[in-house]
């Protein structure tokens, strides 16, 4: 109701001309009612309301001007209410002693002032720095996430395409050599058939290192294949059921996006095995109107709410990933019990209809 | 068995690959390469000029699908018979290799035991694919749920064309948009042609529908 503040910040919602106006006005006003209530009632503090309000809102120079008015108005008041001085030095000095209390709170102000906006002017630049730190680690982030994925998926390709090719070309010179060996009549020749052997192990080897780097085969289809292998490999390998369901086919033009949703429905399912003792994974993957969702639901033993301040990595990279296909991350308990993790990709603003066309005629592997 | 040398073409962008490819071959007292192509263009040329009686060729070429060039080479000239060469598992790839028309599908790591014979089979007019492959070939016929020769005339009106959308390569989204109907409307009519065709997954449904939409078009 009255607070303090209320009565010193009222003025800032004006102009500067109507703050003189009314400051001026309120001076007059008090020299009213200190003309009304006679000579012996002394009114000449309150003058330093209105002259105080001036020296914050409007300036030093017009601070004066009002002290001045306010000095004329009281003493014009007291002349009039028929005061009769001893000696017209008196009230000269009575007015000069309040313009200098006047001044004194003027410049008091104003110094007050320059500090408060100082700082104000200092902590609007460091928040400004901080947002661009902020930004900067953010872009920093997404950058140290997409150069990994790269690497990774280069390196993927790079064992698929390259290595591979090459081993199956020393397999075939070996071969080759085997094959002219026996027809010599030399038994080295069995030698040189187990170094095939052992050349097409390597082959299938890095064949499985390939495909651990580079899991979603670069085709549209390649998500829907990915997860479903990765789906049955989790029933396998952990002895739990590990469904991937997936109603109409949802196909990814770009292998990026398609990595990341791979990488999510990835982490959340170790995550609900090794933290949650899940028995039941259900990944499913699904077109809405608002969007591609992803969700990877367990039976586990849930995650408290809310999440921890200090989280596992596990779940900022996730969320991370889900932040650079421009999608959304959410995790929260099943209703049941255990947890369910899910992101909205919104659809591509205005996706033509050739995409996946053109990706198919492209693609010699488009399933 | 003639005196003469059935005559190779080798269709593979990796130079080592088809250096001791070829000399293995060559090898074969009834195989004899005739002429290496690292591109789809290259092999074409080739083979107009010179009719081989077989062609290797591996899937994955620069700049061009072996794919297309297998649909190209079956169209143009049928009398050359394909065996396909990949890097890529032929769970995912020989069905839709011997359908785009090669008779033979070697998977790249298994190259040195397999390409010699999987070569002699074919050329005797027989599959040249593994065990496994053939096996899986066999249960889609012999199954009670025959895939290949799924009645798709069983789709309604509109499931049909959901599925022949799909086979274009649209997603579902975009097929919504086609027929003007929701997204979950696409999802089940996709639920429904699941169980109608007997497909296990999202998959599975696509593959057939890219499938059927290809034999169609053919």
């Amino acid at each position: 109701m009255f607070r303090a503040s209320s009565w010193f910040e009222w003025p800032a919602s004006r102009s500067r001309r109507e703050n003189i106006a009314i400051q001026s006005g309120i001076v007059l006003l008090i020299g009213l009612v200190d003309y009304a209530s006679g000579w012996q009632v002394s009114w000449s503090t309150v003058y330093a309301y209105p002259v105080a309000l001036t020296a914050w809102y409007v300036g030093i120079g017009w601070a004066y001007a009002l002290s001045l008015l306010s000095v004329i108005v009281y003493t014009a008041g007291d002349v009039a209410t028929g005061f009769q001085f001893d000696n017209w030095l008196i009230p000269v000095w009575n007015a000069l002693i309040r313009l200098v209390l006047y001044a004194i709170l003027i410049h008091m102000l104003a110094y007050i002032r320059s500090l408060t906006l100082g700082l104000e002017q200092r902590v609007l630049e460091r928040t400004a720095e901080l947002r661009r730190e902020i930004a900067e680690r953010e872009r920093l982030e997404r950058e140290l996430l997409e150069v990994g994925e790269r690497e990774r998926r280069q390196l993927g390709f790079d064992l698929h395409d390259g290595l591979c090719q090459h081993l199956t070309g020393t397999a075939l010179a070996v071969q080759v050599l085997s094959e002219k060996l026996t027809r010599r009549g030399i038994p080295e020749a069995a030698e040189a058939g187990k170094a095939v052997d052992l050349i097409e192990d390597g082959i299938a080897l890095s064949r499985k290192l390939a495909k651990g780097l580079q899991p979603v085969e670069m085709h549209a289809g390649g998500l829907m294949q990915a997860l479903q292998d990765f789906a049955a490999a989790t029933t396998d390998l952990f002895k739990v059921s590990c469904q991937f369901e997936c109603e109409a086919p949802i196909l990814f033009s770009d292998i990026s996006t398609a990595d990341h949703l791979y990488h999510i429905a990835r982490e959340a399912t170790a995550n609900a095995i090794k933290h949650g003792h899940a028995h039941n994974v259900v990944i499913s993957l699904e077109a809405r109107d608002e969007g591609t969702i992803l969700t990877v639901t367990d039976n586990g033993a849930g995650i408290p709410m809310p999440l921890p301040k200090k989280r596992g990595m596990g779940l900022t990279i996730m969320a991370q990933r889900a932040k650079l296909i421009g999608a959304s991350f959410d995790i929260r308990p099943a209703p049941n019990r255990g947890t369910v993790v899910t992101c909205v990709l919104p659809h591509p603003a205005g996706a033509s209809d050739a995409v996946f066309e053109t990706n198919k005629e492209r693609d010699p592997h488009y399933v | 068995m003639s005196d003469k040398k059935h005559e190779i073409l080798l269709v593979d962008d990796h130079p080592l690959v088809r250096e001791w490819l070829a000399s293995l071959i060559n090898q074969q007292p009834d195989l004899a390469i005739c002429g290496e192509a690292d591109s789809a263009q290259e092999a074409l040329d080739f083979i107009s000029m010179r009719n081989p009686d077989l062609a290797i060729i591996d899937l994955s070429l620069k700049e061009s699908s072996g794919l297309e060039l297998i649909k190209t080479m079956r169209a143009a000239h049928p009398n050359v018979a394909i065996v396909v060469l990949s890097m890529h598992d032929e769970r995912h790839y020989a069905e839709r290799a011997i359908r785009a028309g090669a008779r033979g599908y070697v998977m790249k790591r298994e190259t040195t035991k397999k390409i010699i014979s999987a070569i002699h089979q074919v050329l005797s007019g027989k599959l040249g694919v593994s065990e496994e492959v053939a096996a899986l070939f066999a249960e889609r016929f012999v199954d009670n749920k025959p895939r290949t020769w799924t009645p798709v005339e069983e789709l309604s009106d509109r499931e049909l064309e959901v599925f022949r959308l799909l086979g274009q390569g649209l997603d579902t989204r975009t097929v919504a948009n086609r027929l003007q109907i929701s997204i979950k409307t696409v999802q089940a009519y996709c639920a429904r042609i699941k169980d109608k065709l007997n497909l296990a997954n999202a998959t599975e449904l696509l593959r057939e529908a890219i499938r059927w939409n290809e034999s169609n078009a053919a």
